[in-house]
């Protein structure tokens, strides 16, 4: 009996799917300056982690990001600089308000489809339904409120959060990978050494296999 | 100096005969073309996988409080964590893609069969291994999908009639899959490489029994052979320049295409993720599964799915040599099968239902079918090339081999 329920739950999970649904989610270019970067930290030390943590980044790790030792240190707010950037808000206290914990962001531009471009939607993706509920088009339903303010930002406002939004999203997508850019930077110098390595191999192979008649 | 050593221990170990013998004699067909190259690449990726799966192994914890946070820690803080970490994860995939080429080429050629057949069973045998593995080293992560994929994996095991909830308790070492079942994946990923690597040496002593089959599918005069060394070393190196090419274009620049985003999320027993696939490796024979609507109907036939391989020796009743390369239809059986092989895989990335479940039943009952029109097809077809007289091309090899497998 107990099989049968296990493999009805099975079949449950993966049509949950068509349940669910996709949203479709803004196409956007995420920028990865410095100062986008940059300025993308401070959103998300400021706004996004009163509530979230970044616990697999160290506050040492914003150095990368172009903060001076000093900033690193005001931001810490007298935690050590090996220290992982957690919620200001406690699990508990955030469970009470808002019926969960708020999720880590440290690897959220890796763990949903689409990435920065679904964290950027996220962001600009709230509005007012007719009884002047906020819900969002990409996670309806969710318990985040709408922080930038989206929802009820004029076209003037709605530009600038725009802004925000994309630095908040290119600087998660920092987080979640930091070390894409030594990997790509190497990966140019590996890549070219093989295909120079390949072209060898195969004029040694051509000359070896010459001999033969 | 060096002469002397090895004299030493020439007397004591048959080390220059055993060079000689199995590499710089061993006799290779000089006809081998590139689809040759697949076994070298796997023991190649084989190593690569060990040596990588053992350093990461030293910062990894099989804990379900901390493994997810000790991949980060690889990822993050230790030094090239992140290569070790995704030369493992594409490693994973390569492996996979190349043993299916290598199961193609061997199908395509019909070097499975005599005398062939222990090489295509321990090749079987190592597939085995090879998917209990990967499908054990993807739980480590304890990511959403790992954790879920298990789940749903191990549960399929309660199918077995009357103890199935003691054998999926047995293999979890729990109700559900947890902590004990982490550990016990842990201590059997790193064991089932000692398993993979035996059987991969009694293949090879069998290969080297037999020697290689060649596109001609029969045994060439001895003039047609070359040594393997420095012909094929040569030719395997520049296989292996091209596949580390590609390798590390995945490694370097789309490490995670071969990661489900879920997978990002660490493990929540109490949520569900909305689309539970297994890796890509695994989707014709999930497919399979689901197309039957009858749990132990369905897990019989995914096993089955797998193991029929291994009858092949059996099914392809035609002794015209060279596989598909001189027998028309075996050859049209050979590209039905593999495209049928990647409808299944279609079918099994998709949320089920609608005309995808119908696709998958079609494609299933087209996969089985095609091994069992093999026995006939095969005898048929012998006749009718026979009747209509052999290809030039076929009787002159015929001609010219001094002992065709045919009339062993």
């Amino acid at each position: 009996m107990r099989s049968l329920h296990a493999f009805a739950g099975f079949f449950l999970l993966v049509t949950a799917q068509a349940v669910w649904g996709e949203a479709v989610l803004k196409d956007v270019e995420i920028n990865h300056d410095p100062a986008t970067l940059r300025r993308g930290a401070e959103t998300v030390t400021s706004v996004c982690m009163s509530c979230h943590s970044l616990k697999y980044l160290r506050y040492r790790d914003l150095l990368d990001v172009g903060f001076s030792r000093a900033e690193v240190e005001a931001m810490s707010m007298g935690n050590k600089m090996g220290d992982p950037l957690l919620a200001m808000t406690p699990a508990d206290i955030a469970q009470q308000s808002y019926g969960r914990v708020p999720p880590d962001l440290s690897l959220m531009a890796k763990a949903r489809t689409g990435g920065a471009a679904y964290i950027y939607s996220l962001l600009t993706g709230y509005y007012q339904d007719a009884a002047g509920q906020v819900d969002n088009h990409v996670f309806p339903g969710t318990a985040m409120p709408d922080m930038l303010g989206w929802s009820s930002a004029d076209t003037q406002q709605r530009i600038e959060i725009e802004t925000q939004s994309r630095e908040a999203a290119a600087f998660l997508q920092w987080a979640a990978d930091p070390r894409a850019a030594e990997r790509k930077g190497l990966g140019y110098y590996v890549v070219g050494y093989l295909i120079v390595l390949t072209v060898l191999l195969y004029l040694v192979k051509r000359r070896v296999w010459a001999r033969l008649h | 100096m060096a002469q002397r050593l090895i004299a030493w221990i020439d007397q004591r170990f048959p080390l220059t005969t055993f060079i000689k013998r199995e590499l710089t004699d061993y006799p290779t067909p000089r006809n081998l073309s590139y689809w040759w190259n697949f076994g070298f690449l796997a023991g190649f990726i084989l190593v690569i996988q060990i040596i990588s799966g053992v350093f990461l192994a030293m910062h990894y914890k099989p804990d379900v409080n901390l493994a997810f946070d000790s991949v980060q820690h690889i990822m993050r803080e230790v030094n090239y964590g992140w290569l070790i970490r995704y030369i493992h994860s594409t490693g994973a995939s390569a492996f996979f893609a190349v043993i299916y080429i290598h199961m193609a080429r061997t199908l395509y050629y019909g070097s499975y069969r005599a005398p062939r057949e222990l090489m295509w069973w321990s090749g079987q045998v190592l597939l085995i291994l090879l998917m209990a593995s990967a499908f054990m080293g993807y739980l480590l992560p304890w990511g959403q999908m790992s954790f879920w994929g298990a789940q749903v994996i191990t549960s399929l095991f309660g199918a077995t009639p009357l103890i199935g909830d003691e054998v999926v308790l047995w293999l979890r070492g729990d109700f559900v899959v947890g902590d004990a079942t982490l550990n016990r994946f842990f201590a059997l990923h790193y064991l089932v490489p000692f398993f993979i690597v035996a059987m991969v040496i009694i293949h090879l002593v069998a290969l080297h029994h037999v020697k290689s089959s060649n596109p001609s599918g029969i045994n060439l005069a001895d003039k047609d052979n070359i040594p393997f060394h420095p012909y094929f070393t040569a030719k395997d190196f520049f296989g292996l320049g091209v596949f580390l090419i590609i390798f590390c274009g995945f490694v370097f620049f789309a490490p995670e295409f071969f990661i489900e985003v879920a997978n990002n999320v660490p493990a929540d027993p109490l949520q569900t993720p909305p689309h539970i696939v297994p890796e890509w490796y695994f989707l014709p024979f999930y497919a399979i599964l689901r197309a039957i609507p009858d749990t132990l109907g369905g897990v019989v036939a995914m096993g089955l799915s797998i193991l029929i391989f291994a009858a092949m020796p059996f099914l392809d009743r035609s002794r015209i040599p060279g596989g598909a390369r001189f027998r028309p239809f075996y050859r049209a059986l050979f590209y039905i099968f593999l495209l049928d092989v990647l409808v299944l895989t279609y079918a099994g990335s998709q949320a089920p239902g609608g005309l995808v479940a119908g696709v998958d039943v079609v494609a299933t009952v087209i996969y089985f079918a095609v091994f069992l029109v093999l026995p006939p097809l095969s005898v048929w077809e012998e006749r009718w090339l026979r009747a209509r007289g052999l290809p030039p091309a076929l009787r002159d090899l015929l001609d010219s081999a001094t002992e065709p497998e045919a009339k062993r």
